[in-house]
């Protein structure tokens, strides 16, 4: 019953050479191969995946799926009984014209590729793009594009090859980071002793700054109302939140406590009779 | 088996492990824990530390005989975890001679762990640092390849019995010079996850450390690894994982 179905199947062609069957067969291949794929893709994840960088595993992933749909793609198109080297002729001149088509997309790809060979930062790091005014946290370097998350959450999609030909600005590369910020004191205040406050409260009350290097002090300007030092600190690479944000703060409650005067701008005006 | 606090030294509670039977109170310096019992299997815990943060838990037990351990562990959690290298630098360098030998005791900062005890499983509850002021980190080398640690500056101690309770426990170390000519010593930098921990009373030891100092190549470094102690003290259940590693290279200035 069975066979005789299938050999009415087999004598309906459709197009040439083709018959129902050879679509019915080629179809099962993909539809098993793109299982396969999905199978193998869960495996792997579940089982190697987590010893992996996120990064590496994903790439691997992927590798895995596709090839396994290229494959399975490869044996649909010789159960049909397609002969490729006339598509790869036809196709040299079809890519020619696409490739004009899709140059952006197609350097998308490359650029892409070459990421993930380079690997100018990884999935997790903590980047800025100055070039796109663009800082956040790598969620993914795909394909045609990468994902960069947001400090306010929102996940901005940059393709590749932009990605590629930017600056990059690694925050999690080092295994510290430094601070800074400027205060201004008054002429009248002893440069010296301000100093002193500041370091002290920042090493009493900043637990995560470094005691290695110390907090440095530069006197930057001598202002037109105030003397400017500049302050910097170091921190371990992930807690810039509980250093800059809050350095300014530091510094302004020490040189209170201590009363020293953080002037306003001021200017002295002298009559002409004067 | 210790109830409460013995009382030896000011009023604070002894490191040890007491029994959980019903409300248990311990007082370490600027830090207060209480346990209540809120049900036939379940505790409250409620630790008021010395920079006023306050940390509330229930806990439910399923053994009858819970137990609570109190132990000095490694210094590595406070302000937050982010390292397992510890940076003592002495208040006074130590010099030595060529090819000669010292051992030396040192302070090293401890934090206290609070731990569950039941059936011979030790469960982290807590932990607290009774002098915030002397956890903080530092930097050993350079901003892009050097190494994250816990930063104390420290002071030399005359024996084991030389501890600071609650905060630095004492920690031995034997320095060899084997270059031809004399080196000071200002500083060492270890991974402190290999070293054990002891206490008795409010008393802590910890494991030491050997430093050699050697040429290698053109290059004179020392090489720290660590050396057990022996004692009768009883052994911290700290909970980190202890790796691996076995020594550390510094380079000698």
């Amino acid at each position: 019953m069975i066979l005789e179905f299938l050999q009415s199947l087999s004598e309906m062609q459709l197009v040439g050479e083709l018959t129902v069957l050879s679509l019915l067969i080629g179809g099962i291949i993909m539809a098993g191969g793109v299982i396969i794929a999905k199978i193998a893709k869960l495996l792997f994840h579940k089982y190697y995946a987590p010893s992996l960088p996120k990064d590496t595993a994903q790439n691997i992933s992927k590798l895995i799926y596709f090839g396994i749909l290229v494959i399975s793609f490869l044996g649909f198109t010789s159960s049909q009984g397609i002969d490729l080297s006339g598509i790869m002729v036809a196709g040299g001149i079809f890519a020619v014209v696409i490739g004009f088509a899709t140059q952006s997309v197609v350097s998308n790809l490359i650029s892409g590729v070459f990421l993930i060979v380079e690997k100018p930062a990884k999935h997790g790091d903590i980047i800025e793009l100055p070039d796109m005014g663009i800082s956040g946290t790598l969620l993914d370097i795909g394909t045609f594009s990468s994902k960069v998350r947001k400090f306010d959450g929102t996940v901005t999609r940059i393709p590749n090859e932009k990605f590629f030909t930017s600056n990059i600005r690694s925050l999690t590369l080092s295994t510290v980071r430094r601070a800074d910020a400027t205060v201004g004191i008054s002429y009248e205040s002893d440069i010296d002793n301000a100093i002193l406050v500041m370091k002290n409260e920042i090493l009493q009350t900043m637990p995560f700054i470094l005691q290695i290097p110390e907090p440095e002090f530069r006197i930057d300007e001598l202002g037109d109302s105030s003397v400017n030092i500049h302050v910097f600190v170091w921190h371990p690479r992930d807690d810039w939140s509980h250093a800059q944000p809050i350095l300014l703060n530091t510094l302004k409650r020490a040189l209170d406590k201590s009363g020293i005067e953080i002037p306003f701008p001021q200017r002295v005006i002298w009559n002409g009779n004067d | 088996m210790k109830t409460m606090s013995d009382n030896s030294e000011k009023t604070f509670s002894n490191y040890g492990v007491y029994d959980l039977e019903s409300d248990l109170e311990l007082l370490l310096p600027n830090t207060i824990i209480k346990f209540q019992r809120i049900s036939d299997n379940a505790f409250s815990y409620f630790r008021k530390n010395s920079e006023g943060a306050i940390v509330e838990k229930i806990i439910p037990v399923k053994s009858n005989n819970p137990k609570i351990e109190l132990a000095p562990i490694r210094p590595l959690n406070h302000p937050a975890r982010r390292t397992t290298h510890m940076f003592l630098q002495f208040d006074k360098e130590i010099y030595l001679s060529e090819n000669s030998a010292a051992s030396i005791f040192v302070h090293c900062p401890i934090e206290i762990g609070i731990f569950l005890v039941h059936d011979s499983n030790h469960d982290s509850l807590d932990w607290i640092t009774c002098n915030p002021l002397n956890s903080r980190f530092g930097l050993y080398g350079s901003p892009d390849t050097g190494k994250l640690c816990k930063y104390a500056k420290v002071s030399l101690a005359t024996d084991y019995d030389d501890s600071n309770s609650y905060l630095e426990g004492v920690m031995q170390i034997v320095i060899e010079n084997t270059l031809s000519f004399g080196q000071s010593l200002s500083k060492v930098v270890f991974q402190i996850t290999d070293n054990a921990i002891f206490y008795q009373d409010s008393k802590t030891i910890i494991d030491g450390i050997k430093i050699t100092m050697k040429k290698r190549a053109a290059v004179n470094i020392a090489d720290v690894k660590t050396t057990s102690v022996e004692t009768d003290w009883s052994m911290s259940p700290t909970w980190e994982d202890k790796t691996a590693s076995t020594h550390m290279e510094m380079g000698l200035e």
